[in-house]
Order: C-alpha cells, then structure tokens, then sequence
C-alpha cells in the first residue's frame, strides 16, 4: 500500500469527521477510498461521460464503493447530447444497478467560463449544466 | 451530508463537485469543498481567481503524523486540531465554501 496514499486517506477522514457538509473533488482512480471511507462519506457520486469505458469505470467504482460499505452510490451521466446518449446511460446503469438522479447535458457555457477564467456558476447560473446540478443537490435530499 | 465526487479525468467531475458545494451553500450550509485531485483544479469553480489559485498552500502531510489510538494500535492521525487546520490552510471561497488543498501525492518513495 502507498504511503502516501494512506496519509491523504487520514487527512481525508479526519478533516471530513468534524464537517458537516463536505464535498471532495477524489482523485481520478478511486486511491483514496479504503475500507475507512464509509465513516466519514455518506455519498458516492460517480460521474460517467456518454462512452463505454466511462461508463464501465463507474460500475467499476460501484462494485468497489458496495464493498467498502458506502451507503448511497449514484451515478451521474454527464456531457449528454442527445436523447441516444441519453437512452444508452439509462439502459447501461439500470444495468449496472446505479441509480441516475440527474442526467447533466452538455454545456458550451462550462468551456466558455473556463475560457474567461471564472467559475460556470458566476459566468452563468441558468445555463443548462448548473440547472442540472441544483437539481441534483436538491434529489440529494430526497433520496 | 458528506460527497465523494469520482470519475475519470475530463468527466467533469471538478466542475460537478465545485457548483455542488456552492449550491450547498448557497442553500444555508457552510460546505467544506476538498481537492484530494493529482491535478487540483477546484479552486476556479469555487470562484477563486486563477492568479490566487496557484498561490494556495496544501495541508502539509507532516500535519499527519503515526499516533496511538485508545486501544493502542497505531493509526496515522492529524497532529493538530481541525480548527487549526483551516485558520492555516482552509481559504474562504464563494457561496459560503472553503477549500482545502490536499497536495500531490508522491509517488516516488514506497509505492
């Protein structure tokens, strides 16, 4: 096991313990989750772009985070454009067993903020993608 | 409610957890947002200014040091308190968020 790893992992848990409401940006592979994350993450949010192989490393993620014990594991197809992407992460995680709260469109607004250097929220909250996002924050609640 | 935001490089998942944490905020909770990403990038989205962005310190993993638990087994904990750990590292950002900075891992020594 990677030393260093193991240190971000402590970091992680002890920073997210005494938080009420985190979220964390994880890294690409799924390092830092340990047989610990269950005490300090309650969600899993696995964001899935509309191909195969992003597909099949969230139901990878998925039989990873079961194990561990994580309690809520969803997750979040995103840059969909069209009602094919659509259908196809549908049918691909009613499969894979994940539920999909919120499907987040494409957006040229995200690539023009990041353009201009801001965040997509200032640069516009009522662009698709950020409606998307509040709504997921919303089902986030709910479920 | 604590969120782990996962996905490959590119997904998206930066921008996804960033607004999340602001929407949360926004909403009357004060969200702690975490970049544990090699290439941290959350700042922005956060609505911190590149130029500040690149000047952001990481908690320093020394911060981590071998301690023995109750049961006396050794666990790798903070050698600070929390509180201390934002005053130093934690930097306010928009909606009600702050940051804190993870830092690269390195690979190099034990793998």
């Amino acid at each position: 096991m990677c030393a260093a790893h193991a240190t971000v992992r402590g970091l992680l848990h002890d920073v997210t313990e005494q938080s009420e409401s985190v979220v964390i940006d994880m890294e690409a592979g799924l390092e830092h989750l340990s047989r610990g994350t269950p005490r300090y993450v309650d969600t899993l949010l696995l964001v899935a772009e509309p191909y195969f192989k992003s597909m099949q490393t969230a139901a990878r993620s998925k039989a990873m985070a079961e194990e561990l014990g994580i309690a809520r594991i969803l997750a979040v197809p995103n840059k969909i454009r069209s009602v094919r992407d659509e259908e196809a992460m549908r049918s691909f995680f009613a499969h894979a067993g994940l539920p999909l709260p919120v499907l987040i469109p494409a957006d040229e607004m995200i690539l023009e903020a990041d353009r201009l250097g801001c965040a997509p929220l200032d640069h516009d909250a009522t662009s698709p993608a950020v409606v998307a996002i509040a709504r997921l924050a919303e089902a986030l609640d709910m479920i | 409610m604590k969120i782990a935001v996962a996905g490959k490089g590119g997904s998206g998942k930066t921008t996804l957890a960033g607004t999340l944490a602001r929407i949360l905020g926004r909403r009357g909770r004060p969200t702690l947002a975490i970049d544990a990403d090699t290439n941290p990038n959350l700042a922005l989205t956060l609505g911190i200014p590149r130029e500040t962005a690149a000047h952001i310190e990481p908690v320093p993993k020394a911060l981590m040091q071998d301690q023995l638990d109750a049961s006396g087994k050794r666990v790798r904990a903070l050698a600070v308190s929390y509180r201390e750990v934002m005053a130093h590292y934690g930097v306010p950002a928009a909606d009600n968020t702050r940051l804190l900075l993870m830092g690269r891992v390195d690979h190099g020594g034990a793998g």
